[in-house]
C-alpha cells in the first residue's frame, strides 16, 4: 500500500500542496482532479522522488520508496517523450531493461501489447514515423510492459480520440484486476467516474474532496432530475423547491434544492399515468467539480 | 557494477554507436589523410624522379669523391666528362646541371627547368676537398687533416635551477610536433564528445523523456551512465586510429617518410606515450563532466551551442598555451598553467618530453587533474540531479552561479 501522510511542499511562498493524506490500495484506482496548478503533477513528483516534500512522509508498505521500489512504478508523464531517431522496439528494450526486465521477455511481451493497443505500425518502426495517437499508446507500453505493481498515470487520455480513450481505459482496468495500485490524474470527469474506484480532489494543493466516487457524488443528494413528458417548462418551474431548468433534447435536467422535491415532481409529471424519462441522480462529477472547485 | 548503470552505459555507447554520424567522425579524418596521402604521391608520381643529374668537369678525383657521395648530396652524377658534351645535353634537358671546376673555383650551370640541387651540400663537400688538398700541400698528416676539417661542435644544454643538466632527446621541430599533436587530439575530441553529451542531455531533458527515465533510475546513474558511455566512445574513437595506426606502420614499414618521422620523435618512449595518453584521457574526462553539468541546465537543443561555446574556448586555451610554452619554457605563468586542470594536459607532457620538468613534477600535475577529475563529478552530480527536471528562463550561466551560491 502506499500512503501519503501530512504531506507538504512549498516553492518559495507558494504552497504547492498542504497536508494531503492519501492511502492507495492494491487493485484500486485513485483518480486525482482538481485545476490546472491544484498540486496533482506536484504530487506525483514528490511520489517518484523527483523532488523532495517540504515535509510529509510517502512510503510503500510501510517503509521509504527506494530504488529497488522504483523498479517497479509505470509512470506516464504529462508530457509525452520519446527517441525520435530509435524504433518502437528499441525504445521499449531501453526503458523496460531500466525497470530490470529481461531483453528476450520483453520482445515476446512487445509483439502482444502492440496488437492489443492497436499500434498502426511494426516495432521496427522509427518513434518519428508513427502518428500522435500511435507515439502516445507506445509511451503507455514503454510504462506498462513491465507489469509495475504501482501506476502513476499523469494526464493518461490528453490528446486521444474517443476510441483511443476507451483502449487505454481498459488496459487501466486490466491492470486494475491484476491487482496493480494505480493513480491517475485528469480533466475528463466523465473518464474518472468510469474507472475509479476513488477520488481525490485537489484545489490549491489541498484536498477538498476524498472518498469512492460513489460515496462522494451521495453525499451532495439527488439533486439533479431528468424528465420527458407531455409537461411544459413552466409548469415544472411552479413546483417548490425547483431551481433550475434547461432543456435538454427531448426533456428537461431540473436542478431541485432538497431530495424531497423529486418526490412532488415525480407525482406531478406523473399524474396522467406513464412517461417515457424519470431518473433522480446526485450530481454527476461535472458538476461537483464545477460547485468545489472552479466556480468557488 | 550497479546493473542500472550498466544497462545506461550500453545505452549510450549502443545509440551513438550505431549511428552514421559517429562513423563519419570516426571515418572522416581518415578518408582525410588517405585523400591527402594518395594526393601527395599522385603528384610525387607524376614528377617522376626529382634526383638531378650533373656532369663534373675538369676534375676526375673530384668527380670520383661526388659519385662516392650521390646519396648524401642527392645528385646522379653522370657520364658524361665531356664539356662540350655536356653543355649539348643541358640545352637539350637531358641534363640538370654541370658543376666546372677550374683549380680553386667551381661553377654550376643549370637550365630553367632543373631539378633543385643543393648548393650548400656542394660548398660543404668541395670545401673539404679543398682543404685537405691544401693541407697535403702544407705536409701535414692524414690525421692533421682529418682534425682540422673537423666541423665545431656546438653542444645545447638547458641549465635548470637545481643545477641539474638536462638536453631533450628530440628536435625542437618535434617537440613543438608533440605540443600540437597533444594540442590538437584533445581540443577536437572535446569538441566532438562534448557537442555529444550536451545534446544527449539535451534531447532528454526538451522532450521530457528525463522524467520517463528517472522514473526507474536516479538521476546520479543518468549522469553517469551518460558521461562513461561518451566517454566510451571517445576511447574507442582513439582505439580505432590507434590500429589503424599500426596498419599503416606496418604496411608503409619501408617508406623513408616513415623512417624520418621515427628519427624525429626518438625522444618519445612508451612510458611517456602512456603518461601523455592518460592525460588525454583525464583531461576528455574533465570536460565531458563540465559539459555535462551544464547541459542539465540547458532548456532546449537550440542551447546546446551557447553552452558548449565556453567549454571549447577553455580547451582552445590549453592549445594557444602549447604554442607559447615552446618558446619560453621558464614563464612563471606557463610553469604555474602547467599544474592547473583543463589546461595542464597541453603544457606537462610536452614539459616532460624536453625535460623542462621531471617526472615527479609530470606525475603530480595528472594526480591534480584526477582529484579535480573526481571533486567536479561529485559536484556535477548534484547540480545535474537538481537541474535536469527543472525549466528556467534564467541564462545557463547565471543558473550555474545560483547553482554553485546554494548548493544545498
Amino acid at each position: 500500500m502506499i500512503q501519503l501522510t501530512n504531506l507538504n511542499k512549498q516553492f518559495g511562498d507558494k504552497v504547492a500542496v498542504k497536508n494531503m493524506n492519501m492511502a492507495l490500495e492494491p487493485g484500486k484506482v485513485m483518480g486525482l482532479i482538481g485545476q490546472n496548478g491544484a498540486g496533482k503533477t506536484t504530487t506525483f513528483r514528490m511520489i517518484l522522488n523527483f523532488i523532495a516534500p517540504t515535509s510529509g512522509d510517502i512510503t510503500w508498505n510501510g517503509h521509504p520508496i527506494t530504488q529497488t521500489d522504483k523498479q517497479k512504478i509505470g509512470f506516464l508523464p504529462e508530457e509525452r517523450g520519446l527517441y525520435q531517431k530509435l524504433t518502437i522496439e528499441e525504445q521499449i528494450l531501453y526503458f523496460s531493461e531500466l525497470h530490470g526486465m529481461t531483453r528476450s521477455d520483453t520482445k515476446i511481451a512487445l509483439a502482444d501489447w502492440l496488437k492489443r493497443l492497436d499500434v498502426v505500425g511494426k516495432a521496427t518502426d522509427k518513434v518519428q514515423s508513427l502518428s500522435k495517437g500511435n507515439a502516445q499508446k507506445v509511451q503507455m507500453i514503454a510504462a506498462l510492459i513491465f507489469n509495475p505493481e504501482f501506476i502513476i498515470l499523469d494526464e493518461p487520455f490528453s490528446g486521444l480520440d474517443p476510441v483511443n480513450t476507451s483502449i487505454m481505459m481498459n488496459e487501466i482496468v486490466r491492470l486494475r484486476d491484476n491487482g496493480a495500485m494505480i493513480i491517475f490524474s485528469s480533466h475528463d470527469m466523465n473518464n474518472v467516474t468510469k474507472i475509479s474506484d476513488n477520488l481525490t480532489m485537489l484545489k490549491q494543493g489541498e484536498i477538498v474532496l476524498q472518498g469512492g466516487v460513489q460515496e462522494i457524488r451521495e453525499q451532495f443528494g439527488r439533486t439533479k432530475v431528468y424528465v420527458e413528458g407531455p409537461f411544459s417548462k413552466a409548469e415544472l418551474a411552479n413546483i417548490a423547491g425547483v431551481t433550475q431548468i434547461n432543456q435538454q433534447g427531448a426533456g428537461f435536467d431540473i436542478t431541485i434544492s432538497d431530495e424531497a422535491t423529486g418526490h412532488q415532481i415525480f407525482d406531478f409529471v406523473t399524474r396522467n399515468g406513464y412517461i417515457p424519462a424519470f431518473s433522480q441522480q446526485p450530481p454527476t462529477l461535472d458538476d461537483i467539480f464545477r460547485q468545489e472547485v472552479a466556480l468557488s | 557494477m550497479n546493473k542500472g548503470l550498466t544497462i545506461v552505459i550500453k545505452q549510450t555507447f549502443r545509440s551513438h554507436f550505431k549511428t552514421r554520424g559517429y562513423w563519419l567522425l570516426v571515418l572522416s579524418p581518415i578518408i582525410f589523410a588517405v585523400v591527402i596521402g594518395g594526393i601527395i604521391f599522385g603528384v610525387t608520381q607524376m614528377q617522376g624522379n626529382t634526383t638531378p643529374t650533373v656532369a663534373v668537369i675538369g676534375n676526375s678525383q673530384v668527380r670520383q669523391v661526388f659519385i662516392r657521395d650521390e646519396k648524401t648530396l642527392d645528385i646522379k652524377v653522370s657520364k658524361i666528362t665531356d664539356s662540350q658534351k655536356a653543355n649539348r645535353s643541358l640545352a637539350a634537358q637531358d641534363l640538370d646541371g654541370i658543376l666546372t671546376l677550374q683549380d680553386d673555383n667551381a661553377t654550376l650551370t643549370t637550365q630553367p627547368k632543373s631539378n633543385t640541387i643543393n648548393k650548400e651540400a656542394f660548398v660543404s663537400v668541395l670545401g673539404n676537398i679543398s682543404r685537405s688538398q691544401k693541407a697535403t700541400n702544407y705536409g701535414l698528416t692524414a690525421a692533421q687533416t682529418q682534425d682540422l676539417i673537423q666541423p665545431f661542435n656546438l653542444k645545447s644544454v638547458v641549465k635548470q635551477p637545481d643545477n641539474k643538466s638536462t638536453n631533450g632527446e628530440n628536435s625542437d621541430m618535434a617537440n613543438y610536433g608533440i605540443a600540437v599533436a597533444i594540442g590538437i587530439i584533445t581540443t577536437m575530441i572535446v569538441m566532438w564528445y562534448a557537442s555529444m553529451i550536451a545534446t544527449e542531455i539535451a534531447n532528454e531533458k526538451s522532450s521530457r523523456i528525463m522524467e520517463t527515465l528517472l522514473a526507474a533510475t536516479s538521476a546520479s546513474i543518468q549522469y553517469f551512465g551518460k558521461m562513461i558511455g561518451i566517454f566510451a566512445l571517445a576511447v574507442t574513437h582513439l582505439l580505432i586510429y590507434i590500429i589503424a595506426g599500426a596498419i599503416g606502420y606496418v604496411i608503409l614499414q619501408n617508406n623513408p617518410m616513415l623512417d624520418g618521422i621515427k628519427q624525429t620523435f626518438s625522444g618519445v618512449t612508451i612510458g611517456f606515450s602512456i603518461y601523455a595518453v592518460a592525460f588525454i584521457l583525464i583531461s576528455v574526462a574533465l570536460y565531458l563532466i563540465l559539459t555535462a553539468m551544464i547541459a542539465s541546465l540547458i532548456n532546449d537543443n537550440a542551447q546546446v551551442q551557447q553552452a558548449i561555446q565556453p567549454i571549447t574556448f577553455l580547451a582552445m586555451i590549453g592549445y594557444m598555451f602549447s604554442f607559447i610554452m615552446t618558446n619560453m619554457p621558464n614563464n612563471l605563468a606557463i610553469k604555474i598553467l602547467s599544474y592547473v586542470p583543463f589546461i595542464s594536459q597541453s603544457m606537462m607532457p610536452v614539459r616532460l618530453v624536453t625535460k623542462v620538468e621531471t617526472w615527479p613534477a609530470a606525475i603530480l600535475s595528472l594526480i591534480i587533474s584526477f582529484v579535480a577529475m573526481i571533486v567536479l563529478a561529485w559536484f556535477g552530480k548534484n547540480i545535474y540531479a537538481k537541474n535536469v527536471l527543472s525549466y528556467s528562463d534564467d541564462k545557463i550561466m547565471s543558473q550555474l552561479i545560483k547553482n554553485i551560491k546554494n548548493r544545498n
